[in-house]
């Protein structure tokens, strides 16, 4: 499927895609430029988030990039996929965003992948150089961060629930493996690890937890029941920890969809943080990055 | 679009989105981003206006637009892109200058929320007067590089764009740029100047720069080329040898100076081409290279003067040839002053001012401007800080930042505080009014069509109507005197200051043409440190960076260097409580400095890791 019109990899940089690249290679080089030309991505889910990560890396001029998703365009896709023409007929949701993403930078090769991970060989991953994830089951996160891990593939995990939003990486293999930082345990495990934990991980730990549950993420149509239920889960843990059952009121108004805003800055917070890896200057001394869009905050931990 | 569908926002929230009409200023790097936003978010009454074209180099970031559209409107083009994934939202795109008389306050007052994605301080002014003026809330951006912030405006509430200085433009010596050129950056800025001497404007230009300039030399300079018919080779010998000759002859112009020009060998300028084409952009051309670069560009060059109505060009980084000569005439100038060569690469990012630009910087300040406009539509207007992008995290992992509380007005301020009054120093026997008008109103100042009294009397007028015929008049002839008070309003913006005039004698050509205070202390204080440190000759004749080469448009907007200097004294003016954000300042940003060298950037960097510690150490003993 890949593009025949392609270049990158394929020797020196031209002089149009020093032109098209100028205003990035000031900043990171022509050093830079020649790294991401050599990566290859394997992205998964392209819904709002993966759309956003898809045109970061695809406008970068990265090697190649693998959109995988074998699920169909949904009327909720509107709230940040912007790679998907309203009038198209195509329904693969990786299928339908093929056209837009090559017109973005006919340099990279971008191919499509419709095969759900769940039925890739564990050695699937290592053709790649970045695998990044979204909207998968946790319990796919927990088997991609093994398989990773094991491999040596740098791997990024993200999701958006509404205006909030986080990602999960592995680039130095060292730190925790995602299914350590976000366990599924009956309850949220507070007391495992001793440091003290951010807000934000209680309600990721709480959304997680409901998506185990009940096989998808909570929906603006059972909005109410949904977000009862995300209570059921936190409060307990809340409680333990002497904090405010009120803590995440503000939040629950607005965890449904991926919406557009936080794609942007989640989608686009990956993407640098993965480009930053090709260049050889990873922010790895950290694993997990939240956005808060109540507090207008976005912070890296160490969990 | 999320607004569309039930139960995504809270239904206050969800008609807000849907009827709120949104003006967004600037369809580049982070316009792009932001109208996609607003477009998915279900935002439904929009309107875009941008003056710029779509060019190659806006393709890495600016994503609504692709090859094919390079050369159209980038408004027309943003709008048609978006309505491929949301064709149910009323867009209406502009082709023009939102500084443009016809955009006035009727305008304005259409909007519930103005966005700014500019990428200069003239227009940002602007917008700021329009929306204080008209009371509608603006939410102002910038992107450098990896960094971004992101502000609220509103009247009252918050600081306004104007509330605190901005810093001037980076200003050379015009002694150093003509006669003792030390860095590389001195032979590029007389390179451009050498271009306008020899195939732009010759006297239309009335800005100071123009006036230091002798002008009887300038004009010579573009007769002798015509003469010559812009032979490549004479204009050669010309410019670098004999003016440098001229110069060595002039017994006091290097005594004592550690600068010296050397005249080049006479073989030089006899030998053969050399082959320059293969040379990589980031690598240096040799001295040989330069001089068949220069004999080349010139040829192409005199070519397009031919063809040029007005025979006149302006310099421009984004023509090859233009560049070129830019390269070639710094690299010789430099050789003969004993500079190292620079590559074309980095002369084109210091002459076109260029501030690289990613897509992801845009994108995350883009996302943070729709979380504002959410917050500001349902009136939470004190949970809008400032919310600033770093390029790294802080010490806590931080690398969206916010201030901690939304900052108050300026209660000084000349633009959004009522009795504005500030002191003006000039030579009110040399300044026309046409002067004053143009340099400082408008261009200082930021005014668009400015009405003007003295002490009752009007000396400018915006009607043309108005025949006051006092232009070419000094402002002394013109009735003005030591201690007069301009009474200056724009109508257009609603904009309205005081001027106490104070009338300095210019002792010297090389002296500035006007300085403008706060108030009567200030401008005492500032002279007694004049006083206490006479600089050396060589530094008090600045003349500013011409504009030209400030990267328009082109360029999402970003913080312009002036802007991370705003980012700077901002810090600097908190009081202790917001130390954090003291901490928080990246001194990476320095960076954009090209004049600074790596181990300054690192020295400055050092420095300013030393004094957040010292403020992590001083805020722990006051906690404790």
């Amino acid at each position: 499927m890949a593009s025949e019109m392609t270049n990158n990899g394929n020797g020196e940089m031209s002089k149009e895609e020093r032109k098209v690249y100028d205003r990035q290679i000031r900043l990171w080089g022509y050093d830079g430029q020649n790294k991401l030309r050599g990566m290859k991505v394997l992205l998964i889910g392209l819904q709002g988030l993966g759309a956003e990560i898809a045109k970061n890396l695809i406008l970068s001029g990265v090697n190649s990039i693998t959109l995988k998703d074998h699920t169909e365009v949904s009327i909720l896709d509107c709230c940040s996929q912007f790679l998907i023409p309203r009038d198209s007929q195509e329904r693969n949701r990786a299928k339908a965003s093929m056209s837009a993403a090559q017109k973005l930078n006919p340099n990279v090769k971008v191919i499509v992948d419709t095969t759900p991970i769940e039925q890739n060989v564990d050695s699937f991953v290592t053709s790649f150089d970045i695998v990044i994830a979204t909207e998968c089951s946790p319990t796919t996160y927990k088997r991609l961060s093994e398989l990773c891990r094991k491999a040596k593939v740098k791997l990024f995990i993200a999701d958006v629930y509404g205006l909030f939003g986080y990602f999960f990486q592995d680039v130095n293999f060292k730190h925790n493996l995602y299914g350590e930082v976000f366990l599924d345990n009956d309850k949220i495990n507070t007391d495992s690890l001793p440091a003290k934990k951010p807000l934000p991980y209680f309600l990721t730990s709480a959304l997680l937890k409901f998506q185990s549950e009940s096989n998808r993420k909570p929906n603006p149509d059972t909005s109410e029941e949904d977000v009862e239920e995300l209570k059921s889960i936190v409060n307990p843990t809340l409680d333990e920890l002497n904090i405010s059952n009120n803590t995440f009121d503000e939040y629950y108004g607005e965890l449904f969809c991926e919406l557009s805003p936080t794609t942007s800055i989640i989608g686009a917070m990956v993407s640098q943080t993965a480009i930053k890896n090709a260049m050889d200057k990873p922010i790895d001394t950290y694993n997990v990055f939240f956005y808060d869009h109540v507090e207008h905050v976005g912070q890296f931990h160490l969990l | 679009m999320a607004a569309a569908i039930a139960g995504v926002f809270q239904p206050e929230m969800q008609n807000l989105i849907k009827e709120s009409k949104v003006l967004l200023v600037g369809a580049g790097g982070i316009g792009c981003e932001v109208l996609k936003n607003l477009v998915l978010t279900g935002f439904s009454e929009l309107e875009i206006i941008d003056l710029d074209t779509i060019e190659v180099s806006n393709l890495n970031r600016q994503f609504l637009f692709s090859k094919e559209s390079v050369g159209k409107a980038k408004s027309h083009v943003a709008k048609t892109s978006v309505l491929k994934f949301n064709p149910n939202v009323n867009i209406t795109s502009h082709l023009g200058d939102i500084m443009d008389t016809k955009y006035g306050v009727a305008f304005f007052n259409k909007f519930k929320l103005v966005i700014n994605a500019l990428d200069n301080k003239k227009a940002r002014s602007h917008v700021n007067r329009m929306c204080l003026s008209c009371d509608i809330p603006l939410i102002e951006s910038g992107t450098m590089g990896y960094s971004g912030q992101v502000e609220f405006i509103k009247k009252g509430v918050s600081l306004c764009y104007e509330c605190l200085p901005k810093s001037e433009p980076k200003s050379y010596p015009m002694c150093t740029i003509r006669n003792t050129p030390k860095e590389p950056i001195h032979c590029i800025v007389w390179a451009k100047f050498l271009f306008g001497q020899l195939f732009g404007e010759s006297d239309e230009d009335v800005s100071v720069d123009q006036a230091i300039y002798d002008s009887t030399e300038k004009v010579s300079a573009r007769h002798w080329a015509e003469i010559v018919e812009y032979d490549p080779k004479k204009l050669l010998k010309k410019i670098f040898y004999d003016d440098i000759k001229y110069l060595l002859s002039m017994e006091s112009m290097y005594t004592g100076k550690k600068v010296k020009p050397i005249l080049l060998e006479s073989s030089f300028f006899d030998a053969e081409d050399v082959e320059y084409h293969h040379v990589p952009d980031s690598e240096v051309l040799t001295l040989e290279q330069c001089k068949s670069l220069f004999l080349d560009c010139i040829t192409s060059i005199k070519q397009k003067l031919d063809i040029c109505e007005n025979r006149s060009l302006v310099w421009d980084k984004d023509d090859d040839d233009f560049m070129n000569f830019v390269v070639a005439s710094s690299n010789i100038r430099s050789a003969i002053f004993n500079i190292p060569l620079k590559s074309h690469f980095d002369i084109k990012s210091l002459a076109g001012n260029i501030i690289p630009a990613i897509a992801t910087a845009n994108a995350i300040i883009a996302g943070q401007i729709v979380i504002h406009a959410l917050r500001i539509l349902s009136g939470k207007y004190v949970r809008c800080q400032s919310v600033f992008l770093r390029e790294l995290p802080n010490h806590k992992g931080q690398i969206l930042v916010k201030d901690k509380y939304l900052q108050k007005p300026n209660p000084k301020c000349m633009v959004c505080s009522t009795d504005g009054e500030i002191v003006l120093s000039i030579d009110i026997n040399k300044i026309t009014v046409k002067q004053f008008e143009d340099l400082i109103l408008k261009k200082k100042l930021n005014m668009v069509a400015p009405d003007v009294l003295v002490d009752g009397r009007m000396i400018i007028s915006s009607d043309e109507d108005d025949e006051l015929d006092l232009y070419e008049k000094t402002l002394a002839e013109a009735g003005v005197n030591q201690g007069s008070r301009f009474s200056v309003d724009d109508y257009f913006q609603n904009y309205s200051i005081k001027i106490m005039l104070q009338h300095k004698e210019k002792a010297q050509e090389e002296d500035p043409d006007f300085e403008i205070f706060g108030n009567l202390e200030e401008l005492n204080t500032a002279e007694k440190n004049n006083v206490a440190e006479p600089e050396e000759n060589d530094e008090d004749c600045l003349i500013e960076k011409d504009e030209s080469s400030v990267e328009r448009v082109d360029d999402d907007l970003s913080i312009s260097d002036e802007q991370v200097h705003d980012t700077v004294t901002n810090i600097k003016q908190e009081d202790d409580s917001d130390i954090e954000d003291i901490v928080d300042i990246d001194p990476e940003v320095i960076k954009v400095d090209q004049e600074i060298s790596n181990e300054e950037i690192l020295a400055m960097k050092r420095k300013a890791d030393e004094e957040n510690e010292d403020i992590n150490e001083a805020k722990k003993s006051r906690v404790d």
